[in-house]
């Protein structure tokens, strides 16, 4: 299957090029209209096998700060916290691994100095991380865009816009502090996958964490897998993820996000596979009744409303086949939540300061009573999600 | 926020902002922005480093060096596994401390210790399961 570097003769563009396009705004545009390649395909550093270079030297070395500084602030900042905040419970008389509401953590450890640096540090790294990206890309906006402009109708796979869709507000905040969250910022989709590739340390840059969760997705039990449906795509890789699992099935990515599935589709037609991207909400996906086989969504639900959750289920529910089946992968809710004071402190400053205001109802969500009352025959022992999860919950839809 | 090319179709939509930058947690806002750019200047002093050993390997091997090919360069594996080894010693080096040292040196009310005792290190993480590695906030 061609694709668009090799349609575009631009495996790795020339150094001339690199100096050219971004050694100042001014030479941007001037240069990229005038390349012998096509104007649109924006990689000056080449690739690193799926993962487009970003496109500066100094940029890359910054993010290569950042995925650092973000293995010490998960782990040695994370654990200190840890075992400092076992140590004032145990102070306390309180056993740290009970389960507390969030304000009585907060008034048992929230004035700890200790405590509060390592929520700082990992926040002031993840605004660090969205700024430099936000500058990058809309420092060269005339480029990316027309990059994007240029596969909008290009194949494989297909792009659907819905500009004038309605948004419900509970999706419009910033989640994860990202400038303009998933539906406010052209380059949303940009900024979302290179953001979030450093906060997998360097593991996922050949999508390999999504690959995995593909390649763990439940069939329905006769087999038959016709149309798949990724809910809630943002950026696209467990789609592309799944059309390779499942190469002869028709592959759907939706997510509320314009920018978030152009950059998709772009990033889809870049690699070469076969994907159909719409701007759709999981509650009103416009499918037709009984139409997918399987049904997932990765780290969706708890980005989303109480409220919205049971309608995203009973959508679900009505889209699946009978005997398709249901994979939502996101935190574990109801008994096998993680308990403890540590980890509702981290839940409440990552739902408070971190641009997640559905994480702490989604912590006392009930997903597999949620999913049986949208219809479903849950097992909340299905096969694990990923590598050191035990259990994901699987629904099935009945025949 | 959105493109300032006005002749562009636009595919955003109205957004909530984000209060973030209002966020105290270390008792004064001063203090929680200094951390950050305490931070950030780690990234821009780890970002001139990098570049400086792009150089040097560049002189190595091709005995001059330009702009343009320090934009391009790809380090090898090897290259990239030594300066992961590099980045990981200066951040413990500017960093470290404060996760080493932080839990000896205030009380547990908070106030600073005079006498500050060794750190304990045999306190289990079994209070936390499941939400490593999965989303943007732990």
């Amino acid at each position: 299957m061609m694709n668009r570097r090799t349609l575009f003769g631009a495996s790795a563009a020339t150094a001339s090029f690199v100096g050219a396009l971004f050694g100042s705004k001014k030479a941007s545009t001037a240069t990229t209209t005038s390349s012998k390649f096509s104007s649109a395909d924006v990689e000056p550093r080449g690739s690193k096998g799926r993962l487009e270079r970003l496109p500066r030297q100094h940029l890359e070395a910054q993010h290569d700060f950042i995925t650092g500084f973000r293995v010490f602030a998960n782990r040695d900042m994370t654990s200190a916290a840890r075992r400092r905040i076992a140590k004032i419970m145990r102070a306390k008389g309180i056993d740290p691994t009970k389960r507390l509401s969030y304000k009585e953590v907060l008034g048992h450890v929230g004035g700890d100095p200790l405590v509060a640096a390592s929520a700082r540090m990992w926040l002031s790294a993840q605004q660090i991380n969205w700024k430099t990206l936000y500058d990058e890309f809309h420092g060269n906006a005339n480029a990316y865009l027309a990059e994007m402009e240029a596969t909008d109708n290009a194949g494989p796979g297909t792009l659907e816009l819905n500009p004038d869709m309605y948004i419900p507000e509970y999706l419009t905040h910033e989640i994860h502090i990202q400038p303009g969250g998933y539906v406010g910022d052209e380059f949303a989709g940009h900024i979302y996958h290179y953001g979030t590739n450093n906060f997998f340390e360097g593991r996922n840059d050949q999508d390999e964490l999504h690959i995995g969760l593909a390649t763990a997705m439940p069939e329905p039990e006769d087999g038959k897998v016709v149309r798949v449906l990724d809910q809630g795509c943002s950026c696209g890789q467990l789609s592309v993820a799944l059309k390779e699992r499942f190469p002869d099935a028709e592959v759907w990515g939706i997510d509320v996000g314009g920018p978030m599935v152009r950059y998709a589709h772009m990033r889809a037609v870049d690699i070469g596979i076969d994907v159909n991207f719409a701007q759709r909400l999981a509650e009103d996906s416009k499918f037709p009744d009984n139409h997918f086989d399987i049904a997932t969504n990765n780290i969706m639900f708890h980005e989303v409303t109480t409220e919205a959750a049971h309608e995203i289920l009973a959508e679900s529910f009505r889209v699946l086949r009978p005997g398709g089946v249901y994979y939502p992968i996101d935190f574990y809710t109801g008994n096998p939540a993680p308990k403890g004071v540590f980890s509702t402190f981290r839940q409440w400053w990552d739902s408070r300061w971190n641009g997640e205001p559905w994480r702490l109802d989604y912590a006392k969500f009930d997903m597999a009573a949620a999913m049986r009352k949208a219809g479903f025959i849950v097992n909340e022992n299905g096969p694990p999600s990923r590598r050191g999860a035990r259990r994901n919950i699987l629904g099935t839809k009945p025949t | 926020m959105a493109d300032s090319n006005s002749k562009r179709k636009s595919y955003t939509a109205d957004f909530i902002k984000s209060d973030t930058d209002e966020a105290v947690f270390l008792g004064n806002p001063l203090m929680d922005d200094m951390m950050t750019s305490i931070i950030a200047l780690g990234a821009e002093v780890w970002a001139n480093r990098r570049r400086t050993r792009i150089i040097e390997l560049l002189m190595e091997k091709e005995g001059a060096v330009t702009r343009e090919m320090i934009e391009a360069y790809v380090p090898t594996e090897d290259e990239e596994a030594e300066m992961r080894d590099e980045r990981d010693a200066f951040i413990q080096l500017t960093y470290g401390h404060i996760a080493r040292t932080g839990e000896d040196q205030t009380a547990l009310d908070g106030s600073a210790k005079t006498n500050p005792g060794k750190a304990s290190a045999n306190e289990t993480d079994d209070d936390m399961t499941g939400d490593a590695g999965m989303g943007m906030g732990g």
